[in-house]
Protein backbone atom coordinates (compact mmCIF):
# COMPACT_ATOMS: atom_id res chain seq x y z
CA UNK A 1 0.00 0.00 0.00
CA UNK A 2 2.58 2.51 0.56
CA UNK A 3 4.46 1.40 -2.29
CA UNK A 4 1.48 2.11 -4.18
CA UNK A 5 0.99 5.69 -2.70
CA UNK A 6 4.85 6.52 -3.24
CA UNK A 7 4.64 5.34 -7.00
CA UNK A 8 1.74 7.63 -7.80
CA UNK A 9 3.52 10.10 -6.01
CA UNK A 10 6.39 9.72 -8.28
CA UNK A 11 4.63 8.90 -11.38
CA UNK A 12 2.53 12.52 -11.03
CA UNK A 13 5.32 14.14 -10.30
CA UNK A 14 7.35 12.70 -13.16
CA UNK A 15 4.11 13.67 -15.46
CA UNK A 16 3.75 17.25 -13.78
CA UNK A 17 7.42 18.06 -14.15
CA UNK A 18 7.45 19.58 -17.74
CA UNK A 19 4.49 21.37 -16.62
CA UNK A 20 6.61 23.15 -13.90
CA UNK A 21 9.61 23.78 -15.46
CA UNK A 22 8.01 25.88 -18.67
CA UNK A 23 9.35 25.74 -21.99
CA UNK A 24 13.00 25.39 -20.94
CA UNK A 25 14.71 23.70 -23.83
CA UNK A 26 18.14 22.96 -21.87
CA UNK A 27 16.41 21.78 -18.85
CA UNK A 28 13.80 19.63 -20.65
CA UNK A 29 16.56 18.07 -23.17
CA UNK A 30 18.68 16.88 -19.54
CA UNK A 31 15.83 14.97 -18.45
CA UNK A 32 15.20 13.64 -21.70
CA UNK A 33 18.22 11.92 -21.13
CA UNK A 34 17.95 11.01 -17.50
CA UNK A 35 14.69 9.35 -18.99
CA UNK A 36 16.11 7.58 -21.61
CA UNK A 37 19.24 6.22 -19.88
CA UNK A 38 17.05 5.30 -16.92
CA UNK A 39 14.99 2.85 -19.64
CA UNK A 40 18.14 2.05 -21.95
CA UNK A 41 19.78 0.74 -18.25
CA UNK A 42 16.60 -1.17 -17.42
CA UNK A 43 16.13 -3.15 -20.62
CA UNK A 44 20.23 -3.77 -20.16
CA UNK A 45 19.76 -5.19 -16.89
CA UNK A 46 16.40 -7.79 -17.70
CA UNK A 47 19.28 -9.58 -19.55
CA UNK A 48 22.81 -8.12 -17.31
CA UNK A 49 20.68 -7.86 -14.02
CA UNK A 50 18.84 -10.74 -14.15
CA UNK A 51 20.13 -13.26 -16.61
CA UNK A 52 23.56 -12.02 -15.68
CA UNK A 53 24.59 -11.94 -19.54
CA UNK A 54 26.69 -9.17 -19.47
CA UNK A 55 26.20 -7.28 -22.90
CA UNK A 56 29.04 -4.89 -24.21
CA UNK A 57 26.82 -4.12 -27.17
CA UNK A 58 23.37 -2.35 -26.48
CA UNK A 59 24.54 0.63 -28.53
CA UNK A 60 23.55 -2.46 -31.85
CA UNK A 61 20.19 -2.71 -30.61
CA UNK A 62 19.99 1.45 -30.21
CA UNK A 63 21.43 2.36 -33.43
CA UNK A 64 19.27 -0.72 -35.04
CA UNK A 65 16.25 1.32 -33.70
CA UNK A 66 17.42 4.89 -34.92
CA UNK A 67 18.98 3.65 -38.19
CA UNK A 68 16.11 2.17 -39.09
CA UNK A 69 13.71 4.71 -38.46
CA UNK A 70 15.61 7.20 -39.95
CA UNK A 71 16.41 5.49 -43.16
CA UNK A 72 12.68 4.77 -43.12
CA UNK A 73 11.45 8.05 -42.91
CA UNK A 74 13.71 9.98 -45.24
CA UNK A 75 12.66 7.93 -47.71
CA UNK A 76 8.75 7.60 -47.14
CA UNK A 77 8.55 10.85 -45.42
CA UNK A 78 4.26 10.34 -45.03
CA UNK A 79 5.20 6.72 -42.83
CA UNK A 80 3.72 6.65 -39.36
CA UNK A 81 6.70 7.11 -37.15
CA UNK A 82 5.32 4.14 -34.83
CA UNK A 83 5.78 1.54 -38.27
CA UNK A 84 8.93 2.60 -38.53
CA UNK A 85 9.41 1.66 -34.84
CA UNK A 86 7.70 -1.56 -35.10
CA UNK A 87 10.45 -2.11 -38.29
CA UNK A 88 13.38 -0.99 -35.85
CA UNK A 89 12.45 -3.47 -33.58
CA UNK A 90 12.48 -6.08 -36.05
CA UNK A 91 15.91 -5.49 -36.98
CA UNK A 92 17.45 -5.45 -33.61
CA UNK A 93 15.64 -8.37 -33.01
CA UNK A 94 17.40 -9.93 -36.11
CA UNK A 95 20.81 -9.14 -34.44
CA UNK A 96 19.83 -10.63 -31.39
CA UNK A 97 19.00 -13.85 -32.68
CA UNK A 98 21.81 -14.11 -34.63
CA UNK A 99 24.11 -13.44 -31.64
CA UNK A 100 22.21 -15.68 -29.76
CA UNK A 101 21.87 -18.34 -31.86
CA UNK A 102 25.78 -18.08 -31.90
CA UNK A 103 27.12 -17.40 -28.57
CA UNK A 104 24.13 -18.79 -26.06
CA UNK A 105 25.22 -22.04 -27.08
CA UNK A 106 28.35 -21.39 -25.01
CA UNK A 107 29.48 -21.70 -21.32
CA UNK A 108 30.98 -18.68 -20.08
CA UNK A 109 31.82 -15.15 -20.92
CA UNK A 110 32.01 -15.64 -24.66
CA UNK A 111 28.83 -13.64 -24.69
CA UNK A 112 30.08 -10.25 -22.95
CA UNK A 113 32.96 -10.52 -26.26
CA UNK A 114 30.28 -11.74 -28.51
CA UNK A 115 28.20 -8.92 -28.39
CA UNK A 116 31.03 -5.91 -28.30
CA UNK A 117 32.25 -8.14 -31.84
CA UNK A 118 28.27 -7.80 -32.92
CA UNK A 119 28.10 -4.16 -32.37
CA UNK A 120 31.23 -3.61 -33.63
CA UNK A 121 30.29 -5.73 -37.54
CA UNK A 122 26.96 -3.35 -37.68
CA UNK A 123 28.35 -0.03 -36.72
CA UNK A 124 31.55 -0.25 -39.40
CA UNK A 125 28.70 -1.25 -41.89
CA UNK A 126 26.79 1.42 -41.51
CA UNK A 127 29.80 3.48 -41.27
CA UNK A 128 30.36 1.86 -45.24
CA UNK A 129 26.89 1.63 -46.25
CA UNK A 130 25.66 4.23 -48.60
CA UNK A 131 22.03 3.75 -47.61
CA UNK A 132 23.09 4.62 -44.06
CA UNK A 133 24.43 7.99 -45.09
CA UNK A 134 27.82 6.10 -44.13
CA UNK A 135 30.20 8.68 -42.26
CA UNK A 136 27.99 11.78 -42.62
CA UNK A 137 25.11 10.33 -41.26
CA UNK A 138 21.68 11.01 -41.72
CA UNK A 139 19.71 13.87 -41.14
CA UNK A 140 15.58 13.94 -40.65
CA UNK A 141 14.54 17.61 -41.89
CA UNK A 142 10.73 16.97 -40.94
CA UNK A 143 8.89 14.88 -38.86
CA UNK A 144 4.82 14.69 -37.90
CA UNK A 145 2.95 12.36 -35.90
CA UNK A 146 -0.67 13.02 -34.87
CA UNK A 147 -0.24 16.92 -35.32
CA UNK A 148 1.61 17.44 -32.16
CA UNK A 149 3.93 19.55 -32.36
CA UNK A 150 7.27 17.56 -32.69
CA UNK A 151 9.82 20.52 -32.71
CA UNK A 152 8.69 21.09 -28.63
CA UNK A 153 10.78 18.49 -26.39
CA UNK A 154 7.77 17.73 -24.45
CA UNK A 155 6.15 14.92 -26.67
CA UNK A 156 9.46 12.85 -26.21
CA UNK A 157 9.94 13.93 -22.36
CA UNK A 158 6.35 11.85 -22.20
CA UNK A 159 7.47 9.18 -24.82
CA UNK A 160 10.72 8.21 -23.05
CA UNK A 161 8.47 8.48 -19.48
CA UNK A 162 6.23 5.63 -21.29
CA UNK A 163 8.81 3.64 -22.52
CA UNK A 164 10.53 3.67 -19.24
CA UNK A 165 7.08 2.90 -17.24
CA UNK A 166 6.98 0.14 -19.84
CA UNK A 167 10.22 -1.35 -18.62
CA UNK A 168 10.29 -0.86 -15.47
CA UNK A 169 6.44 -2.66 -15.41
CA UNK A 170 7.73 -5.69 -17.42
CA UNK A 171 10.94 -6.18 -14.81
CA UNK A 172 8.52 -5.68 -12.26
CA UNK A 173 6.23 -8.24 -13.32
CA UNK A 174 9.19 -10.42 -14.36
CA UNK A 175 10.70 -10.60 -10.87
CA UNK A 176 7.99 -12.24 -9.78
CA UNK A 177 7.07 -14.39 -12.82
CA UNK A 178 8.43 -18.08 -13.68
CA UNK A 179 10.88 -16.43 -16.36
CA UNK A 180 12.22 -13.66 -13.88
CA UNK A 181 12.65 -16.95 -11.10
CA UNK A 182 14.49 -18.93 -14.33
CA UNK A 183 16.67 -15.89 -15.97
CA UNK A 184 18.28 -15.36 -11.84
CA UNK A 185 18.57 -18.98 -11.21
CA UNK A 186 20.67 -18.70 -14.55
CA UNK A 187 22.54 -15.70 -13.42
CA UNK A 188 23.06 -17.90 -9.93
CA UNK A 189 24.49 -21.38 -11.12
CA UNK A 190 24.11 -22.32 -14.52
CA UNK A 191 24.49 -26.04 -14.12
CA UNK A 192 22.10 -25.94 -11.22
CA UNK A 193 19.53 -24.14 -13.37
CA UNK A 194 19.68 -26.74 -16.01
CA UNK A 195 19.76 -29.57 -13.83
CA UNK A 196 16.16 -28.07 -12.30
CA UNK A 197 14.59 -28.08 -15.82
CA UNK A 198 15.55 -24.62 -17.21
CA UNK A 199 16.26 -24.87 -21.19
CA UNK A 200 19.23 -22.08 -21.03
CA UNK A 201 19.70 -21.14 -24.13
CA UNK A 202 15.55 -20.81 -24.61
CA UNK A 203 15.92 -18.31 -21.64
CA UNK A 204 18.69 -16.66 -22.19
CA UNK A 205 17.92 -15.82 -25.88
CA UNK A 206 14.07 -14.56 -24.72
CA UNK A 207 15.71 -12.11 -22.24
CA UNK A 208 18.10 -10.38 -25.21
CA UNK A 209 14.96 -10.25 -27.24
CA UNK A 210 13.09 -8.34 -24.65
CA UNK A 211 15.70 -6.24 -23.97
CA UNK A 212 16.89 -5.53 -27.85
CA UNK A 213 13.40 -4.82 -28.61
CA UNK A 214 12.86 -2.35 -25.57
CA UNK A 215 16.53 -0.82 -26.09
CA UNK A 216 15.73 -0.51 -30.37
CA UNK A 217 12.39 1.02 -29.52
CA UNK A 218 14.59 3.85 -27.07
CA UNK A 219 16.80 4.43 -30.71
CA UNK A 220 13.93 5.02 -32.48
CA UNK A 221 12.44 7.95 -30.05
CA UNK A 222 16.09 9.21 -29.70
CA UNK A 223 15.99 9.26 -33.71
CA UNK A 224 12.82 11.13 -33.73
CA UNK A 225 13.99 13.75 -31.49
CA UNK A 226 17.09 14.08 -32.37
CA UNK A 227 16.89 14.02 -36.00
CA UNK A 228 19.74 13.53 -36.70
CA UNK A 229 22.56 10.48 -36.20
CA UNK A 230 25.44 8.83 -37.20
CA UNK A 231 27.10 6.00 -35.79
CA UNK A 232 29.41 7.69 -33.06
CA UNK A 233 26.18 9.08 -31.74
CA UNK A 234 24.19 5.75 -31.48
CA UNK A 235 26.46 3.00 -32.55
CA UNK A 236 29.38 4.04 -30.38
CA UNK A 237 30.96 1.26 -28.02
CA UNK A 238 30.94 4.07 -25.32
CA UNK A 239 27.30 4.32 -25.50
CA UNK A 240 27.24 0.76 -24.69
CA UNK A 241 29.57 1.11 -21.40
CA UNK A 242 27.31 4.07 -20.14
CA UNK A 243 24.74 2.11 -20.11
CA UNK A 244 26.56 -0.53 -18.24
CA UNK A 245 27.91 1.89 -15.94
CA UNK A 246 24.75 3.46 -15.23
CA UNK A 247 22.95 -0.15 -14.21
CA UNK A 248 26.40 -0.86 -12.45
CA UNK A 249 26.50 2.50 -9.99
CA UNK A 250 22.60 2.37 -9.75
CA UNK A 251 22.30 -1.96 -8.66
CA UNK A 252 22.76 -4.55 -10.95
CA UNK A 253 19.60 -6.67 -10.88
CA UNK A 254 17.59 -4.12 -9.27
CA UNK A 255 14.13 -2.34 -9.94
CA UNK A 256 15.20 0.80 -9.20
CA UNK A 257 19.19 0.97 -9.42
CA UNK A 258 18.71 2.09 -13.74
CA UNK A 259 16.82 4.61 -12.70
CA UNK A 260 19.08 5.99 -9.36
CA UNK A 261 22.35 5.79 -11.53
CA UNK A 262 20.58 7.76 -14.35
CA UNK A 263 19.63 10.21 -11.78
CA UNK A 264 23.09 10.27 -10.50
CA UNK A 265 25.11 10.30 -13.78
CA UNK A 266 23.30 11.94 -16.23
CA UNK A 267 23.37 15.48 -14.45
CA UNK A 268 26.78 14.69 -13.74
CA UNK A 269 28.10 14.23 -17.37
CA UNK A 270 26.25 16.93 -18.72
CA UNK A 271 27.64 19.24 -15.64
CA UNK A 272 31.51 17.96 -16.88
CA UNK A 273 30.13 18.93 -20.65
CA UNK A 274 29.33 22.24 -19.85
CA UNK A 275 32.15 22.81 -17.54
CA UNK A 276 29.96 23.74 -14.71
CA UNK A 277 32.13 21.84 -12.62
CA UNK A 278 35.10 23.92 -13.46
CA UNK A 279 33.11 26.85 -12.97
CA UNK A 280 31.70 25.62 -9.61
CA UNK A 281 35.31 24.66 -8.30
CA UNK A 282 36.57 28.50 -9.46
CA UNK A 283 33.57 30.12 -8.07
CA UNK A 284 33.94 28.61 -4.60
CA UNK A 285 37.39 29.56 -4.77
CA UNK A 286 39.38 26.28 -5.01
CA UNK A 287 40.87 26.78 -8.09
CA UNK A 288 42.14 30.21 -9.15
CA UNK A 289 41.01 30.51 -12.86
CA UNK A 290 44.05 31.08 -14.61
CA UNK A 291 45.83 28.82 -12.66
CA UNK A 292 47.63 26.28 -14.49
CA UNK A 293 44.67 23.37 -13.08
CA UNK A 294 42.25 25.83 -13.80
CA UNK A 295 43.02 26.09 -17.10
CA UNK A 296 43.72 22.55 -17.46
CA UNK A 297 39.96 21.97 -16.03
CA UNK A 298 38.63 24.53 -18.14
CA UNK A 299 40.06 22.95 -21.11
CA UNK A 300 39.70 19.30 -20.23
CA UNK A 301 36.94 18.40 -17.92
CA UNK A 302 34.48 19.13 -20.75
CA UNK A 303 35.81 15.53 -22.21
CA UNK A 304 36.28 13.59 -19.03
CA UNK A 305 32.88 12.48 -18.31
CA UNK A 306 33.84 8.95 -19.55
CA UNK A 307 36.90 9.17 -16.86
CA UNK A 308 34.58 10.53 -14.45
CA UNK A 309 32.05 7.24 -14.92
CA UNK A 310 35.23 5.01 -15.04
CA UNK A 311 36.04 6.30 -11.66
CA UNK A 312 33.31 6.60 -10.02
CA UNK A 313 32.24 2.53 -11.23
CA UNK A 314 35.37 1.67 -10.06
CA UNK A 315 34.59 2.86 -6.56
CA UNK A 316 31.28 1.50 -6.40
CA UNK A 317 32.83 -1.98 -7.46
CA UNK A 318 35.11 -1.53 -4.34
CA UNK A 319 32.52 -0.05 -2.01
CA UNK A 320 29.29 -0.63 -2.95
CA UNK A 321 29.22 -3.65 -5.11
CA UNK A 322 25.61 -3.92 -4.84
CA UNK A 323 25.31 -0.52 -6.39
CA UNK A 324 23.76 2.61 -4.43
CA UNK A 325 20.60 0.46 -3.56
CA UNK A 326 22.51 -2.39 -2.24
CA UNK A 327 23.09 0.61 0.81
CA UNK A 328 19.08 0.63 1.36
CA UNK A 329 18.62 -2.84 1.20
CA UNK A 330 18.05 -4.96 4.01
CA UNK A 331 20.83 -7.65 4.40
CA UNK A 332 19.15 -10.88 4.64
CA UNK B 1 11.39 -58.39 -20.99
CA UNK B 2 10.68 -56.79 -17.63
CA UNK B 3 10.19 -52.99 -17.77
CA UNK B 4 12.95 -51.00 -16.41
CA UNK B 5 12.56 -47.01 -14.90
CA UNK B 6 16.27 -47.27 -16.08
CA UNK B 7 19.13 -48.99 -17.60
CA UNK B 8 22.53 -48.36 -18.18
CA UNK B 9 23.69 -50.23 -21.00
CA UNK B 10 27.42 -50.75 -21.38
CA UNK B 11 28.46 -46.93 -20.82
CA UNK B 12 31.58 -45.46 -20.94
CA UNK B 13 33.78 -42.19 -20.49
CA UNK B 14 36.75 -41.17 -21.31
CA UNK B 15 38.25 -37.87 -20.65
CA UNK B 16 41.10 -38.18 -23.31
CA UNK B 17 43.20 -41.16 -22.06
CA UNK B 18 41.85 -41.22 -18.59
CA UNK B 19 38.74 -43.53 -18.37
CA UNK B 20 36.62 -42.77 -16.02
CA UNK B 21 33.75 -45.58 -16.40
CA UNK B 22 34.17 -48.25 -17.82
CA UNK B 23 31.14 -50.68 -19.71
CA UNK B 24 29.15 -50.16 -16.78
CA UNK B 25 25.19 -51.34 -17.35
CA UNK B 26 22.82 -51.83 -14.58
CA UNK B 27 18.93 -50.97 -14.13
CA UNK B 28 16.92 -49.23 -12.08
CA UNK B 29 13.10 -51.13 -11.31
CA UNK B 30 10.41 -48.73 -9.86
CA UNK B 31 10.06 -48.01 -6.21
CA UNK B 32 13.41 -49.14 -5.70
CA UNK B 33 16.17 -47.38 -3.97
CA UNK B 34 19.53 -48.21 -5.44
CA UNK B 35 23.07 -47.79 -4.07
CA UNK B 36 25.62 -46.38 -5.98
CA UNK B 37 29.19 -47.12 -3.83
CA UNK B 38 32.91 -47.06 -4.54
CA UNK B 39 36.29 -45.48 -3.48
CA UNK B 40 36.93 -41.52 -4.48
CA UNK B 41 37.22 -41.41 -7.73
CA UNK B 42 35.44 -44.62 -8.73
CA UNK B 43 33.39 -42.72 -11.92
CA UNK B 44 29.96 -42.10 -9.64
CA UNK B 45 29.69 -38.87 -10.07
CA UNK B 46 30.76 -38.72 -13.73
CA UNK B 47 27.83 -41.66 -14.37
CA UNK B 48 25.34 -39.25 -12.79
CA UNK B 49 26.65 -36.63 -14.86
CA UNK B 50 26.85 -39.18 -18.18
CA UNK B 51 22.81 -39.93 -17.20
CA UNK B 52 21.37 -36.31 -16.97
CA UNK B 53 22.86 -35.10 -20.22
CA UNK B 54 25.86 -33.04 -18.38
CA UNK B 55 27.96 -35.24 -20.17
CA UNK B 56 28.08 -36.92 -23.68
CA UNK B 57 28.61 -40.98 -23.41
CA UNK B 58 31.86 -42.52 -25.03
CA UNK B 59 29.69 -45.67 -25.65
CA UNK B 60 26.26 -46.90 -24.19
CA UNK B 61 23.26 -45.60 -24.00
CA UNK B 62 21.03 -45.04 -21.00
CA UNK B 63 17.22 -45.45 -21.39
CA UNK B 64 15.16 -44.11 -18.78
CA UNK B 65 10.99 -45.04 -19.21
CA UNK B 66 12.26 -46.42 -23.11
CA UNK B 67 13.45 -43.57 -24.06
CA UNK B 68 16.93 -43.40 -25.23
CA UNK B 69 18.16 -40.20 -23.30
CA UNK B 70 21.78 -39.95 -23.53
CA UNK B 71 21.73 -37.51 -26.28
CA UNK B 72 19.15 -34.96 -24.77
CA UNK B 73 20.04 -32.09 -22.86
CA UNK B 74 20.25 -31.83 -18.89
CA UNK B 75 16.82 -29.74 -18.31
CA UNK B 76 15.14 -32.34 -20.87
CA UNK B 77 15.80 -34.93 -18.82
CA UNK B 78 14.62 -33.30 -15.71
CA UNK B 79 10.95 -32.20 -17.20
CA UNK B 80 11.54 -36.01 -18.06
CA UNK B 81 11.06 -36.88 -14.55
CA UNK B 82 15.11 -37.75 -13.33
CA UNK B 83 16.45 -35.56 -11.43
CA UNK B 84 19.86 -35.44 -9.62
CA UNK B 85 21.68 -33.60 -6.74
CA UNK B 86 25.06 -31.92 -6.46
CA UNK B 87 27.50 -33.79 -4.56
CA UNK B 88 29.02 -29.72 -4.21
CA UNK B 89 26.50 -28.55 -3.63
CA UNK B 90 24.83 -25.69 -5.93
CA UNK B 91 22.59 -22.90 -4.04
CA UNK B 92 21.57 -20.52 -5.93
CA UNK B 93 23.17 -18.01 -3.53
CA UNK B 94 21.71 -14.92 -3.80
CA UNK B 95 17.90 -15.76 -4.06
CA UNK B 96 16.15 -16.90 -1.02
CA UNK B 97 15.87 -20.62 0.22
CA UNK B 98 12.00 -20.29 -1.01
CA UNK B 99 13.19 -19.29 -4.22
CA UNK B 100 15.63 -21.91 -4.69
CA UNK B 101 12.73 -24.94 -3.97
CA UNK B 102 10.37 -22.51 -6.07
CA UNK B 103 13.18 -22.48 -9.27
CA UNK B 104 12.42 -26.58 -8.58
CA UNK B 105 8.52 -26.05 -8.49
CA UNK B 106 8.33 -24.30 -11.38
CA UNK B 107 9.22 -27.22 -13.87
CA UNK B 108 5.59 -28.65 -13.05
CA UNK B 109 3.68 -25.21 -12.94
CA UNK B 110 4.01 -22.11 -14.80
CA UNK B 111 2.07 -20.06 -11.83
CA UNK B 112 3.81 -18.72 -9.08
CA UNK B 113 1.34 -18.53 -6.41
CA UNK B 114 1.41 -22.55 -7.12
CA UNK B 115 5.02 -22.69 -6.88
CA UNK B 116 5.33 -21.05 -3.97
CA UNK B 117 2.93 -23.72 -2.30
CA UNK B 118 5.06 -26.83 -3.51
CA UNK B 119 7.85 -25.10 -1.98
CA UNK B 120 6.47 -24.27 1.10
CA UNK B 121 5.41 -27.75 1.22
CA UNK B 122 9.22 -29.01 0.70
CA UNK B 123 10.39 -26.67 3.16
CA UNK B 124 7.88 -28.20 5.80
CA UNK B 125 8.79 -32.15 5.39
CA UNK B 126 12.55 -30.72 4.92
CA UNK B 127 12.36 -28.35 8.48
CA UNK B 128 13.42 -25.74 6.71
CA UNK B 129 10.48 -23.35 6.85
CA UNK B 130 12.35 -20.80 9.44
CA UNK B 131 14.88 -20.46 6.55
CA UNK B 132 12.49 -20.13 4.07
CA UNK B 133 13.33 -15.99 3.56
CA UNK B 134 17.59 -16.66 4.30
CA UNK B 135 19.92 -15.99 1.49
CA UNK B 136 20.61 -19.64 0.26
CA UNK B 137 24.37 -18.57 0.44
CA UNK B 138 24.16 -17.74 4.04
CA UNK B 139 23.20 -21.82 5.26
CA UNK B 140 25.50 -23.92 6.97
CA UNK B 141 26.77 -26.79 4.87
CA UNK B 142 23.71 -29.51 6.33
CA UNK B 143 20.74 -26.95 5.59
CA UNK B 144 22.56 -26.28 1.83
CA UNK B 145 22.31 -30.37 1.41
CA UNK B 146 19.00 -30.22 2.83
CA UNK B 147 17.89 -27.47 0.54
CA UNK B 148 19.14 -29.43 -2.58
CA UNK B 149 16.75 -32.50 -1.38
CA UNK B 150 14.00 -30.22 -1.45
CA UNK B 151 14.69 -28.06 -4.42
CA UNK B 152 15.02 -31.40 -6.39
CA UNK B 153 12.02 -32.99 -5.10
CA UNK B 154 9.67 -29.99 -5.70
CA UNK B 155 10.71 -31.22 -9.37
CA UNK B 156 8.04 -33.72 -8.79
CA UNK B 157 11.20 -36.78 -10.16
CA UNK B 158 10.08 -39.70 -10.84
CA UNK B 159 13.76 -41.12 -10.39
CA UNK B 160 15.69 -39.30 -8.20
CA UNK B 161 19.97 -39.52 -8.01
CA UNK B 162 21.26 -38.83 -5.02
CA UNK B 163 25.06 -37.98 -5.22
CA UNK B 164 26.68 -38.37 -1.25
CA UNK B 165 23.51 -36.12 0.04
CA UNK B 166 24.98 -37.18 3.60
CA UNK B 167 28.73 -36.07 2.54
CA UNK B 168 30.30 -33.72 5.26
CA UNK B 169 27.12 -34.13 7.77
CA UNK B 170 27.00 -35.16 11.08
CA UNK B 171 25.31 -38.04 12.71
CA UNK B 172 22.45 -36.31 13.32
CA UNK B 173 21.74 -34.17 10.28
CA UNK B 174 22.47 -38.38 8.59
CA UNK B 175 19.84 -39.44 10.50
CA UNK B 176 17.32 -36.56 9.68
CA UNK B 177 18.10 -37.01 5.85
CA UNK B 178 17.43 -40.50 5.94
CA UNK B 179 14.38 -40.31 7.75
CA UNK B 180 13.67 -38.42 5.03
CA UNK B 181 14.44 -40.39 2.34
CA UNK B 182 12.28 -43.34 3.58
CA UNK B 183 9.54 -41.22 3.77
CA UNK B 184 9.62 -40.19 -0.15
CA UNK B 185 10.20 -43.98 -0.61
CA UNK B 186 7.03 -44.90 0.91
CA UNK B 187 5.20 -42.44 -1.50
CA UNK B 188 6.91 -44.91 -3.96
CA UNK B 189 9.80 -42.78 -5.57
CA UNK B 190 12.70 -44.09 -7.24
CA UNK B 191 16.05 -43.06 -5.95
CA UNK B 192 19.58 -43.78 -6.85
CA UNK B 193 21.92 -43.22 -3.93
CA UNK B 194 25.41 -42.63 -4.07
CA UNK B 195 26.40 -42.55 -0.31
CA UNK B 196 30.34 -43.04 0.99
CA UNK B 197 28.65 -44.31 4.62
CA UNK B 198 28.48 -48.10 4.26
CA UNK B 199 26.07 -47.87 7.24
CA UNK B 200 23.95 -45.81 5.52
CA UNK B 201 23.83 -47.72 2.16
CA UNK B 202 22.79 -50.87 3.65
CA UNK B 203 20.39 -49.81 5.99
CA UNK B 204 18.41 -47.94 3.47
CA UNK B 205 19.09 -49.83 0.04
CA UNK B 206 17.18 -52.87 -1.93
CA UNK B 207 20.22 -52.99 -4.09
CA UNK B 208 23.51 -52.10 -4.44
CA UNK B 209 26.45 -51.74 -7.27
CA UNK B 210 30.11 -51.09 -6.68
CA UNK B 211 32.34 -49.11 -8.87
CA UNK B 212 35.90 -49.26 -8.98
CA UNK B 213 38.13 -47.66 -10.66
CA UNK B 214 35.37 -46.91 -13.42
CA UNK B 215 34.26 -50.55 -13.45
CA UNK B 216 31.12 -52.64 -12.20
CA UNK B 217 33.04 -54.90 -9.41
CA UNK B 218 29.67 -56.05 -8.12
CA UNK B 219 25.48 -55.71 -7.61
CA UNK B 220 23.57 -57.19 -5.38
CA UNK B 221 21.47 -57.47 -2.53
CA UNK B 222 22.87 -55.30 0.63
CA UNK B 223 23.82 -58.77 2.85
CA UNK B 224 25.65 -60.69 -0.66
CA UNK B 225 27.88 -56.67 -1.03
CA UNK B 226 28.96 -57.07 2.46
CA UNK B 227 29.96 -60.40 2.06
CA UNK B 228 31.23 -60.37 -1.43
CA UNK B 229 34.82 -61.41 -1.02
CA UNK B 230 35.60 -59.09 -4.40
CA UNK B 231 34.22 -56.01 -2.57
CA UNK B 232 35.61 -57.41 0.41
CA UNK B 233 39.04 -57.33 -0.76
CA UNK B 234 39.34 -54.96 -3.25
CA UNK B 235 37.15 -52.01 -1.28
CA UNK B 236 35.43 -52.66 2.12
CA UNK B 237 39.13 -54.19 3.05
CA UNK B 238 41.42 -51.83 1.47
CA UNK B 239 39.88 -48.67 1.95
CA UNK B 240 38.54 -46.49 4.79
CA UNK B 241 35.65 -45.43 2.33
CA UNK B 242 32.60 -47.71 2.89
N1 LIG C 1 35.18 -33.02 -16.12
C1 LIG C 1 36.17 -33.94 -15.99
N2 LIG C 1 37.27 -33.87 -16.78
C2 LIG C 1 38.26 -34.78 -16.67
N3 LIG C 1 38.25 -35.80 -15.80
C3 LIG C 1 37.19 -35.94 -14.98
C4 LIG C 1 36.10 -35.01 -15.03
N4 LIG C 1 35.18 -35.38 -14.11
C5 LIG C 1 35.68 -36.49 -13.52
N5 LIG C 1 36.88 -36.82 -14.03
C6 LIG C 1 37.69 -37.99 -13.66
O1 LIG C 1 36.88 -39.12 -13.66
C7 LIG C 1 37.22 -39.99 -12.61
C8 LIG C 1 36.00 -40.32 -11.78
O2 LIG C 1 35.63 -39.19 -11.01
P1 LIG C 1 34.24 -39.08 -10.28
O3 LIG C 1 33.17 -39.51 -11.19
O4 LIG C 1 34.12 -37.73 -9.71
O5 LIG C 1 34.41 -40.14 -9.11
P2 LIG C 1 33.51 -40.38 -7.82
O6 LIG C 1 32.29 -39.52 -7.92
O7 LIG C 1 33.22 -41.83 -7.83
O8 LIG C 1 34.37 -39.99 -6.65
C9 LIG C 1 38.33 -39.32 -11.82
O9 LIG C 1 39.56 -39.85 -12.23
C10 LIG C 1 38.21 -37.88 -12.24
O10 LIG C 1 39.47 -37.26 -12.21
MG1 LIG D 1 31.59 -38.04 -6.67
Amino acid sequence: MKQITLLTILAAAAIALPLVIGENPYITGILISVLMMAALSSAWNILGGYAGQYSFGHAAYFGAGAYTTLILLTNYPTLNPLICMAVGIIAASIIALITGAIVFRLRGHYFGLASIAVAEIVRLSVLNFDFTGGAQGILLSDVSLWGLDLNSKNPFYYAMLLVLAVTLGITAYLRTSKTGYYLQAIREDQDAASSLGINLSFYKNKSLLLSAALTSVLGSLYGLYIRFIDTSAVLDLRLSIEIILTAIIGGVGTLWGPVVGALLLVPLAEMLRSNLLGDALVKAGLVSETSALGIFLKENLAHAHVLVYGIITVLCILYLPKGILGLFRRTK
Amino acid sequence: MIQHLLRISHVSKHFGGNVAVHDVSFAVDEKQIVGLIGPNGAGKTTLFNCMTGFFPVTSGEVIFDIKKINDLRPDEVCRLGMARTWQRVKPLGSLSVLENVMVGAFSVTNKTRQAEEIAMEQLKRMGLTDYASKSAGSLPIGLKKKLELARVLATHPKLLLLDEICGGLNHTETETILDIIRSIRQRGATIVFIEHDMKAVTSICDRIVVLNSGEKLAEGSPEEITNNPDVIAAYLGGGHHA
